[in-house]
């Protein structure tokens, strides 16, 4: 797996820790154990994501030109680098 | 609003094509309980639903489930690339490519298009929770039943994930009705709908 693999699959993981801990809290919000994670998890998330769009191109429209925004592959095709 | 990412909620990498899977797995895109009807559920029922809670549930859920839509439509397109006419005639997968080639229409696995009756909003917490609670389980069912028709590992590794995500949704809006009736007449959940009555 190259680079650009191995940052995306730790962004999705980042992404999809803090979507089920947001469910969680939904129902519990009395429950600020999870804050000091979520935070960190933040900041971590935001990381990565500038270091992945400073290599391999924007992840959001609006996070660079049109230009680069088409010259990325689409997370629906074949990865051949995974 | 919405913005796109560009990415997966899960990575799909199915290395081997195989045009009879994606006829049975096209219906988690768009039949009866597919992720297009899951998405569209929850977001729907967001206006009319009282309390911040369940507001926060819907639209972290149905924004899953627009994901999940996703996801299904990349294994449906990474099964049915490079086919042959001979391929297409053997796997049955003739009755879809027919009408779609190989795009990803939503349709059930039977043939019978998308349909928004599958899909409920009545404007009631007590209606909606309870449906979405059938609607997780009926979903899982399905994810279990792809599970017994498929062999693929690439396949099977995404439809586990994806069937997680039911159960864990399925908790949630558990957690989500009990929220509700807690903050209802606790002699009478039925007494008013307080989507409504004031």
């Amino acid at each position: 797996m190259n680079d650009r693999c191995m940052l995306m699959r730790k962004i999705a993981e980042n992404y999809f820790a803090l979507a089920d801990i947001h469910l969680y809290c939904d129902t519990h919000p009395a429950d600020a154990s999870l804050d000091g994670k979520i935070n960190e998890l933040l900041r971590e998330t935001k990381e990565l994501v500038s270091r992945y769009e400073a290599n391999f191109g924007p992840l959001t429209c609006h996070a660079g030109t049109a230009k680069q925004w088409l010259a990325s592959p689409w997370p629906w095709e074949i990865d051949k680098e995974a | 609003m919405f913005e796109y990412q560009k990415m997966l909620q899960y990575p799909i990498r199915i290395k081997t094509p195989n045009p009879l899977y994606a006829s049975i797995i096209i219906s988690q895109y768009g039949g009866p309980d597919g992720e297009l009807g899951a998405s569209l559920r929850y977001l729907t029922q967001r206006f009319s639903m009282p309390y911040p809670e369940l507001q926060g549930l819907l639209t972290d859920i149905g924004t899953e489930e627009l994901g999940h839509l996703e996801m299904i439509g990349a294994i449906v397109y990474q099964l049915t690339r490079n086919l042959t006419p001979e391929e297409i005639k053997r796997s049955g997968f003739d009755k879809y490519f027919v009408d779609h080639t190989a795009g990803v229409y939503p349709t059930a696995a039977s043939g019978f298009p998308f349909n928004a009756a599958s899909i409920a909003c009545k404007g009631d917490v007590i209606a909606d929770m309870n449906e979405n609670l059938a609607a997780e389980q009926k979903a899982r069912v399905t994810y279990d039943n792809i599970l017994r028709l498929v062999d693929d590992p690439d396949v099977c590794d995404v439809i586990k994930f994806l069937r997680e995500r039911e159960i864990v949704h399925y908790q949630r809006f558990g957690e989500g009705l009990r929220i509700a009736t807690d903050k209802m007449d606790e002699k009478n959940f039925y007494a008013i709908n307080p989507s409504f009555d004031k």
